[in-house]
């Protein structure tokens, strides 16, 4: 809402003369619409569905002022309605308020002072309503979520436990020794599963609940971290990981966020391989430069295929199902970017791999 | 005892493990030996299309889980409709899931070829239920 745009006041009414004389005394602080009938009034409702205010006069000759409020407030329910009339006996005051909903009701003939204080407080009613609006809408957003979350969590996390019991129930079947085993590290993938979806939910609240605590970052200390975290990986899926870090000034963000965006990244990077490549490569390249970190994750895996792109910072999407992903990272990702305002791209072509861009401000 | 040859059993759960447990139990007892198992539904949907069961007296029992990435049980049900009657005939579909919710229940009305939704996990109890399903 801008401040200094004036508020727009319609007012209706068959006498030329009031007409006039209201945008004379009014025209300077609002912007003043004027109808001589309801259906030159409809028009500019119509036209203009930022109209906050409208008069109207109870006595017209098609309509009354009653009638066109019962009329517009299903079909503009936004704009405040006061009803301005010479009749004031109690049964006209009463159709109203019950059947126009009428905000305020001002008695012909009117001051300014009268027409000022209606506005004023009309205007108020109206951003009120609008704030409540916009807060109905977020919070219906919230619930959807929240409906989809609780469905999600439910199955994520009920799903390797549900595998365990099944593969319980069958391990007193099975006598031979290798398919234990077998079942066995099919286990610990699920319970390994299980402990990342959790780790998950956990950063999705801390991105989401939790403060920013905003500190000077040292890339190559976080980089240190990530080669420790990703060593045996690395060694163990012969996943060759590059990195390279460029910081000659001081940087300040979250350390929490930017952890869960480089961990996200990386394992995704690590875990989405080609199975019978070769020649396996992470790379993470950070530059800090003019206030700005780029970010860049890359790798040679599976790729992403076109039609999926737009879906992957969705929440519970996954793309492929050659690993087991809870299709919470890369909204974590999104979600913690959102809070330092940074940026995220990604390019990916299917089969060669994919490259993920970042970045992020200084704070 | 023999193995039963008209019945036939297809698992499609992205869940490896869970592959791996429905396989074991269906061979287990040796009365089944025809098991075909998919992680992604999309692969499955090719296999049913062109590989229909040989004769009418042989029925194929198509396990098939609701949550997977890429096309989800019901994705590959859409798909499945539309084959032509006499290969839909010869399975019988049956959904699994680790949480079943109304909305599931719902959305499996709207597809004629499945015959029950049941809760995981996949158990000898269950596979009893499925056969004695076909009638």
């Amino acid at each position: 809402m801008e401040e200094k745009e004036k508020i727009k006041v319609l007012y209706v009414d068959d006498e030329r003369n009031n007409l006039v004389g209201f945008k004379a005394s009014f025209r300077l602080e609002y912007t003043i619409f004027l109808a001589n009938d309801t259906i030159e009034a409809l028009a500019y409702l119509e036209k203009n569905p930022d109209i906050r205010i409208v008069f109207c006069d109870q006595r017209m000759p098609v309509k009354t002022g009653v009638q066109f409020f019962e009329e517009i407030r299903s079909s503009f329910p936004n704009p405040i309605r006061i009803l301005i009339t010479g009749y004031s006996d109690i049964e006209s005051v009463i159709e109203a308020i019950n059947v126009g909903n009428v905000f305020r009701y001002i008695k012909k003939p009117w001051s300014s002072e009268d027409i000022l204080s209606a506005i004023n407080e009309g205007n108020k009613f109206y951003i009120a309503n609008s704030l409540i609006a916009i807060k109905n809408e977020s919070l219906q957003k919230a619930y959807n979520e929240l409906d989809k979350f609780a469905y999600s969590v439910t199955h994520d996390m009920r799903g390797p436990l549900v595998s365990l019991l099944g593969a319980i129930d069958i391990a007193q079947d099975i006598d031979d020794i290798s398919s234990i085993r077998e079942l066995l590290t099919m286990m610990k993938d699920s319970v390994n599963n299980l402990d990342e979806f959790i780790q998950n939910i956990h950063d999705y609240y801390n991105i989401n609940r939790g403060q920013l605590q905003i500190t000077e970052i040292d890339f190559n200390d976080i980089v240190q971290e990530q080669i420790n975290t990703y060593k045996l990986t690395s060694k163990m899926s012969h996943v060759k990981f590059n990195t390279h870090v460029n910081q000659n000034t001081p940087f300040r963000s979250d350390p929490m966020s930017m952890k869960i965006i480089l961990n996200n990244l990386l394992s995704n990077a690590f875990k989405y391989q080609k199975r019978n490549n070769p020649d396996k490569l992470v790379e993470l390249s950070i530059d800090i430069e003019n206030g700005l970190a780029t970010i860049t994750v890359s790798d040679n895996g599976i790729g992403i295929a076109e039609k999926h792109i737009g879906d992957i910072f969705n929440m519970f999407f996954r793309g492929t199902s050659q690993e087991s992903g809870s299709g919470f990272g890369l909204y974590n990702v999104k979600d913690a970017l959102l809070k330092l305002n940074g940026e995220i791209k990604v390019h990916s072509v299917l089969d060669e791999g994919t490259t993920f861009k970042i970045v992020i401000p200084n704070k | 005892m023999m193995p039963d040859q008209t019945l036939r059993f297809i698992v499609i759960d992205d869940n490896k493990l869970d592959c791996f447990i429905a396989d074991k139990i269906i061979r287990y007892g040796g009365m089944f030996e025809h098991v075909t198992v998919f992680t992604e539904a999309t692969a499955a949907i090719a296999f049913i299309g062109t590989n229909a069961p040989p004769d009418s007296i042989t029925k194929t029992i198509i396990i098939l889980d609701i949550q997977m990435p890429i096309m989800n049980g019901f994705a590959f049900m859409e798909e499945f409709e539309k084959l032509p009657e006499d290969i839909r005939l010869q399975y019988a579909v049956f959904m699994i899931s680790s949480s079943v919710n109304e909305s599931d229940r719902d959305r499996v009305t709207e597809y004629p070829s499945i015959r029950l939704l049941m809760n995981k996990p996949f158990n000898k109890e269950m596979l009893s239920k499925m056969i004695s399903h076909l009638g």
